[in-house]
This record gives C-alpha cells, structure tokens and sequence, in this order.
C-alpha cells in the first residue's frame, strides 16, 4: 500500500495501490489526441508519435531525502531504473516516472513508507498529460523552431531532462536516443495535447514528418 | 531578447519567467507599523540601475528566485546558486 501525503494539506489524502492496470482508474484510457491523417508518411526521417498511454507517475519530495536518494535522478537528468522505468529528474524535488505498469510500480514502490521521514507524493498522471516521442536526426532542427532551447549535445545530451516552452505551452522534454538516432519524450497537460500535436505537425512538415496517433 | 539567470534552470528567456516585481524583505507582523506595512504592499523605489528583484521561473523549475539586474541596460549580476533565498533590502 502506496500512502500519499499532500504537501499542500499535510494529511495523508488517498490509499494508492499501485496496480498492474495502465491507469488505475476505471475509465478506459483515451489518448488527448485525433490526427486527422494517422500514420502519413512524410517522405522523411523524422516520426511523431502519440504515446500517451503510457503509465506516468509524478512523485514529489524534498530535492535531498530519501526519496531523492531512491529515485536517483538529479534534477535535469534521466536514468533507467532496475526495473526498466524511466526515472526523470523534471524539477528540483520533482520526478517523473514512466514505463509500463509493472516497471513504474517497481520504480515508485520504495517510496512506500518514506512518509515517515518526509513530506512525499505520488500521483498517476497517466490520465492527465499527453506524451509524445519525436524521432530522427532533424528534431532537434523541429524543436528549435518551437522551443528557445539550445538542442546541441553539449547543453542537451543523451538523457537530459529540461522543462520550457515549446509552442507556448509548458512541457518537460525528455532526451532519449533510441539506437543511436535523436529521440525526445515531450510531457504537457492533457488539455493542451491536441494543440501541441497539431504544433509539432505544423513545425515538422519541413523535414519529412510522419505522424502516428495510433495507439 | 532578456536572458534571465535562473540557478536552476541557466539562461532563459524572459518570456518563459514572470517578473515578480522588487525584492523586498517582508516586514516581521509582530511589531511591523501601518507605515512599514504599507511602505512593503505598495512603494516601490523604482531605480535607473541596479535593482534587486524577484522571477519566477513558470516554464522551468516553477521555482521562485531573486537576482540583480540594471534596468538602465538589463546586465544581470551576481546569478543567485540553486537554494539561494536572498531578498532584498527592507
């Protein structure tokens, strides 16, 4: 059993029991996003792929804490955890963990008792924010046309973690190549994911881009 | 196009903070007088130069930070660490 405390209201606010389900909730899983033209091909190397459903978790705690020290990822950096998640370091104090179910639940469970030493959080966010995966050498020339970051190896290597702008909509941006070839993992809230989509089809077009808005 | 130090975060564009307005230390409630209450919510000293002033980083770190910057020629100095909770003076 996965208690969650609420910083905000310092008392312990749900029960969470990490489940095998994608989203714990009994809705079914509907991704934020219609691509009129799903799986179009254009012409080059560069995909964007709807992967909303995949289980994400934020866990919040203190930047230095045992929780901290369990999720193992300092702000602005991603690691892959034992059990296959992604652990990325979003914010000082703040993760994001994705995967499928069982590797999340593997990565977030130590947190399991950790409220006794610290204020910590855990909330599925599977629900609530769209998740897309740009791939191909020319993304970081897409993303340089929505997002004001320098996309070079040397500010933004292989695994780096940032959070900015990207189209005027506020997005934790995940670098993670993918057989050697440029793949960034791009997080915003739910209700922005189809103008976002749209956006990065709109800035994509140049180079090729491929939508797939199929799962 | 303003670069604004974040300690977290590095150099961002403004466009992605919000200005926060000066950085003033808050007044101790326990014995501060209407005078000081009221100098703190509204009289600002609106400088040529060097300001002390608070951002808040909305599309990075979400976290709040104070910095120095000239508002004659925007150069920011003195980029607070990560942590840093400085104010500025009463």
């Amino acid at each position: 059993m996965l208690r969650v405390r609420c910083p905000a209201w310092w008392c312990i606010v749900a029960d969470h029991r990490v489940s095998s389900d994608p989203a714990k909730s009994a809705l079914a899983f509907e991704s934020p996003v219609v691509c009129d033209n799903p799986a179009s091909n254009g012409g080059g190397d560069l995909t964007l792929s709807d992967i909303s459903s995949t289980v994400k978790w934020l866990v919040r705690a203190g930047a230095e804490g045992p929780a901290a020290d369990l999720l193992d990822a300092q702000f602005g950096t991603s690691r892959a955890a034992a059990g296959g998640a992604l652990v990325l370091g979003s914010r000082p104090g703040e993760w994001i963990v994705v995967g499928t179910a069982s590797e999340v639940a593997a990565a977030v469970a130590g947190i399991d008792g950790l409220e006794e030493q610290e204020f910590c959080s855990a909330l599925d966010w599977t629900h609530g924010r769209a998740m897309f995966r740009v791939t191909g050498a020319s993304a970081p020339r897409m993303l340089e046309k929505v997002c004001g970051l320098d996309w070079s190896d040397h500010m933004t290597p292989d695994g780096a973690v940032v959070s900015a702008s990207v189209a005027l909509v506020t997005c934790d941006i995940a670098r993670n190549d993918r057989d050697g070839v440029r793949s960034y993992l791009i997080f915003c809230d739910r209700s922005f994911g189809q103008y976002l989509f749209d956006a990065l089809i709109d800035a994509g077009n140049e180079f090729g881009l491929s939508a797939d808005a199929t799962f | 196009m303003l670069l604004v130090p974040c300690p977290n975060c590095g150099p961002r564009n403004s466009t992605d903070l919000r200005y926060g307005g000066e950085s003033h230390a808050r007044p101790d409630p326990n014995d501060a007088s209407p005078a000081e209450w009221r100098a703190y919510l509204y009289l600002r000293d609106n400088p040529a130069g060097w300001l002390r002033e608070n951002w808040y980083c909305a599309s990075g770190c979400r976290r709040w930070f104070s910095v120095e910057r000239n508002t004659a020629t925007n150069e920011f100095r003195e980029p607070p660490l990560p942590g840093d909770k400085r104010g500025g003076a009463a």
